[in-house]
């Protein structure tokens, strides 16, 4: 059923190959992994379609392998997760001493006669998925229900109803009180206990003071858990307390907290008088004067502090096996387990959070990391902390190394060799510097000896044509025809507002064309990625004209939305293009980053979503602040502390 | 009274100090700086640039001519993800060694290891595709002017051989056709990238090194460095079974050596 099993080694080298039935050569799919997934550090989940196939795959970091299986998309095949770590097993036992003793040389000289233990697992996985006996029903007397005494099941009539409002109401408050307790307290043993005791139902009015009197003091006081914990203990071994159903036994007048008086009576509440400076609060407002937004800081210090107590108690758990751990590490024979980097990755994916890096691909670069150092050995005097940033660190290069060369001038020369314009499309969202890097990049290529043509298709935003015509006259004061041979360097292409932007491209590119224009860069509005419409003309647009480069334009300020601005731009061009392989954005302008300090995640999250480069990057409104990115310090800027 | 009891100690003490045993203790401490200070000296010598690393674009033959040269069988590769390196005998007779370092040629990867290999490297293997080598061109260009304008590349300028590899393809180019394209798109190179636009902190993308001399056209003869075209063939045109067509490689890598 499988179509191939391949181990190979990270260095390149194929250990062991195994084909199936009818499968086609292993080694497209298996680059087209490597590329595609281990490579962009998308090693999160580990299964990739490529094509008519799924593959699945393992990697050993001990030893440096990956082992790739691959079958039919259309199959679920649920004995190949087992399969692959069986054949891991064995496969690292077998030939530990290949491995560890003679390195590359070892691997390149052994020969890996792995089939029949191969045929044998997989024999054997195939069976234990076949062979399972179809689940037997529960009998009655199996059952918890048969179990419970028949008293305990009676409902008296009369006083259901309200008990069962009112019971309701209880369950409620008190399941939020502990869930809001309990959330900010995740990793705490003690609150685990509480929100058990919550849920077993055995409220009588005692207990519930009880708990109240406790998060009173939890809150205010700031008790250690320890404290608490022997309570609910305590509390649970008083003796055996027969079962209170608030159904059964108990009486209204237990559960009836509301006030005497106001039950079903016309007069709900006393009359209050109305005191109109309490109700409008402040005395010193202005009539009329809109206020602005009060930012209260209180409830965040609040979680801060319940957060910090429940950590206490697990690091003081920890205690005697961090100290053999760390001596084994100093050692140098420790290999990396998940338990040991889950702490440092929460704290770096938090670090890379507050960088500006988006939540999603924040955990998702940190669960490729871990992923690719789980099982591997620490090198001698090297703490987990150090050996997971490392790590990281060489992820984050990675990403940010361009997949595709990034020489704007090059392909110019190129297209000027060929006697046609370079057309260059900005697009983006609303107010991100398009014109503005558009003017920019014109004088860059300017002073490099190119004309460009500037096309003003965004018709729509009030004075945007009149902004690209002052930035021309402005370039052309900059560099006048005379200092270029009497040619003018750049020329605006613009049919005013209102008409579309698709044609307008179109005839600016025939006219750079007759003309001899080197370059054309058009200029699009900016819109929303939701907005349908919008994206379909975009798309258009791109599609009709097919530019040479799209670059979308993207603020280095963006957070979050980065994400999801760049997958519905990839979208909508991909939806709306006729073409098989439809043209997707090209490369990324970064702009506003001086506007940044060090929280350059933006820049991160843009290139592992696309997988494109950062062509340039905008610093500053002047003609000269503009920059290509260098990976090294982005990633430095990133890792600082 | 304490100082009355510090002072026979400080006599005994200046007693001690003016006998022969200061000199001798003296020379023992300078003889082990000194014999300190050879050995790290030599060891510095041997470690560094022992290596021949085997640079290229992804799929140009590395790992495969990394496996040839060392055992000799033909053996199926995978996309490499991290560096291997090896002991290479570089001939029956003589006992030198080198250390062959295949590097990955992912565009993601190999700026890293060329990195963390370049200042051990002695030699430099440049492995290019032959038949894909049209269509590649500009990418093959870039790497070689990236691994040709690094400073410490400048400064050790190892020796560099340019092996034009699937040779066994009828369609493969030349090396003389491969070293004149590189020439031109050098050329070339050497305008784009001095003009690229500054990097973000201040340093500028193509360094201050200029390859080759200004004025004239590029040529490899212009560089620090020793440079080489071969033809070679890691598949070998017998099909798997047989040999691979790596002479000229073997025979400059015993130069080399």
């Amino acid at each position: 059923m499988l179509d191939f099993f391949t181990i190979f080694s990270k260095g390149g080298l194929v250990l062991w190959c195994f084909q199936g039935v009818r499968g086609p050569a292993a080694t497209a799919p298996v680059n087209a992994l490597i590329r595609s997934v281990l490579l962009q550090e998308r090693g999160g989940n580990n299964s990739f379609t490529h094509e008519a196939l799924t593959l699945k795959y393992k990697l050993d970091n001990q030893f440096e392998l990956v082992f790739v299986v691959g079958f039919q998309k259309i199959l679920t095949l649920t004995y190949v997760d087992k399969l692959i770590d069986d054949v891991h097993k064995e496969f690292r036992d077998k030939y530990r001493n290949e491995f560890q003793q003679k390195g590359a040389l070892g691997l390149l000289n052994g020969t890996f006669d792995f089939k029949d233990d191969f045929m044998r697992l997989l024999r054997d996985a195939e069976e234990s998925s076949k062979v399972r006996a179809p689940t037997v029903m529960k009998t009655f007397e199996q059952s918890l229900k048969s179990q419970k005494t028949v008293k305990c099941m009676i409902e008296t009539r009369g006083e259901k109803p309200k008990e069962k409002v009112k019971n309701k109401k209880n369950k409620g408050s008190k399941k939020d009180g502990t869930e809001a307790v309990a959330a900010p307290s995740k990793a705490s043993a003690g609150d685990k206990q509480l929100s058990v005791a919550g849920d077993k139902e055995e409220l009588t009015k005692d207990e519930i003071l009880q708990k109240n009197r406790e998060e009173f003091f939890r809150r205010h006081m700031k008790a250690g858990e320890k404290s608490r914990s022997p309570k609910p203990d305590a509390q649970k071994e008083k003796g055996k307390k027969p079962r209170v159903w608030d159904l059964g036994n108990s009486n209204a007048k237990v559960l009836d907290y509301s006030n005497s008086a106001t039950n079903g009576s016309a007069e709900a509440c006393p009359v209050e008088e109305f005191d109109p400076d309490t109700a409008l609060g402040d005395k010193n407002r202005e009539p009329g004067r809109l206020y602005d937004l009060e930012y209260e800081s209180d409830d965040e210090a609040e979680e801060e502090k319940v957060v910090q107590n429940p950590s206490k108690p697990s690091v003081k758990k920890g205690g005697l096996g961090g100290m053999f751990g760390m001596l084994k590490g100093l050692v140098g024979s420790k290999s990396l387990t998940r338990e040991d980097m889950d702490p440092v990755l929460e704290k770096m994916k938090d670090h890379l959070i507050a960088k500006n890096v988006a939540a999603e691909i924040a955990v998702q670069l940190c669960e490729s990391v871990a992923k690719k150092l789980e099982g591997k050995v620490m090198g001698t005097f090297t703490t987990v902390t150090s050996t997971v940033k490392q790590a990281l660190q060489e992820a984050l290069v990675q990403i940010l190394q361009p997949q595709r060369r990034v020489d704007v001038l090059r392909d110019v020369m190129d297209a000027q060799r060929h006697r046609r314009p370079y057309v260059v499309t900005f697009c983006g969202v609303n107010g991100v510097g398009k014109s503005t890097n558009l003017a920019k990049i014109s004088f860059w290529l300017i002073e490099n000896g190119f004309s460009v043509l500037i096309a003003a298709c965004d018709t729509f935003r009030a004075g945007a044509v009149e902004q690209l015509r002052t930035h021309t006259r402005r370039l052309n004061a900059l560099h006048p025809p005379e200092s270029h041979g009497g040619r003018t360097m750049v020329q605006l292409y613009e049919k005013g507002y209102g008409k579309d932007a698709a044609g307008i491209a179109m005839e600016a590119i025939s006219y750079a064309r007759n003309q001899g224009f080197d370059v054309v860069l058009v200029d699009t509005a900016g819109r929303m990625q939701d907005n349908a419409p919008l994206m379909t003309a975009l798309a258009k647009l791109i599609a009709v004209n097919a530019p040479d480069l799209v670059l979308f334009v993207g603020e280095a300020l963006v957070g979050n939305e980065a994400v999801d601005q760049l997958v519905k731009f990839n979208k909508a061009l991909a939806d709306h293009s006729m073409a098989q392989t439809p043209r997707l954005i090209d490369g990324i302008v970064l702009t506003k980053f001086d506007t940044i300090d060090d929280k350059v995640g933006a820049a991160i999250s843009m290139t592992y979503i696309t997988s494109k480069p950062i062509v340039f990057v905008g610093t500053g409104q002047t003609y000269c602040d503009l920059r290509s990115l260098n990976a090294k310090a982005v990633v430095a800027a990133l890792m600082k502390a | 009274a304490m100082a009355g009891g510090l002072e026979p100690h400080l006599e005994a003490l200046r007693r001690e100090l003016r006998g022969p045993a200061v000199l001798s203790v003296l020379i023992a401490l300078i003889a082990v700086a000194v014999t300190f200070l050879i050995w790290r000296f030599v060891q510095g010598r041997r470690s560094s640039r022992k290596a021949v690393l085997l640079l290229g674009l992804c799929d140009a033959g590395k790992t495969l001519l990394f496996a040839r040269l060392l055992s000799g069988r033909y053996r199926d590769t995978q996309t490499s993800i991290t560096d291997s390196s090896a002991v290479y005998r570089v001939s029956r007779d003589k006992s030198t060694n080198v250390t062959l370092i295949d590097l990955p040629g992912h565009e993601s990867l190999r700026l890293q290891f060329l990195e963390r290999f370049k200042a051990a490297a002695r030699a430099i293997v440049f492995v290019v595709d032959s038949v894909a080598f049209q269509r590649e061109v500009k990418d093959v260009a870039e790497f070689l002017y990236q691994v040709l304008v690094d400073s410490t590349v400048l400064r050790n300028a190892p020796a560099l051989l340019v092996a034009c590899n699937k040779q066994d393809v009828t369609m493969a180019k030349s090396a003389k056709l491969i070293q004149q394209q590189l020439e031109k798109e050098l050329n070339t190179l050497r305008v784009t990238r001095s003009a690229a636009p500054t990097s973000l902190d201040g340093s500028a993308t193509g360094g201050p090194a200029q390859l080759g001399k200004k004025g004239k056209d590029f040529d490899f003869s212009q560089l620090p460095m020793k440079v080489e075209f071969v033809e070679c063939s890691a598949r070998g045109s017998k099909g798997e079974e047989g040999e691979a067509d790596l002479e000229g490689l073997e025979k400059w890598l015993a130069k080399v050596a």
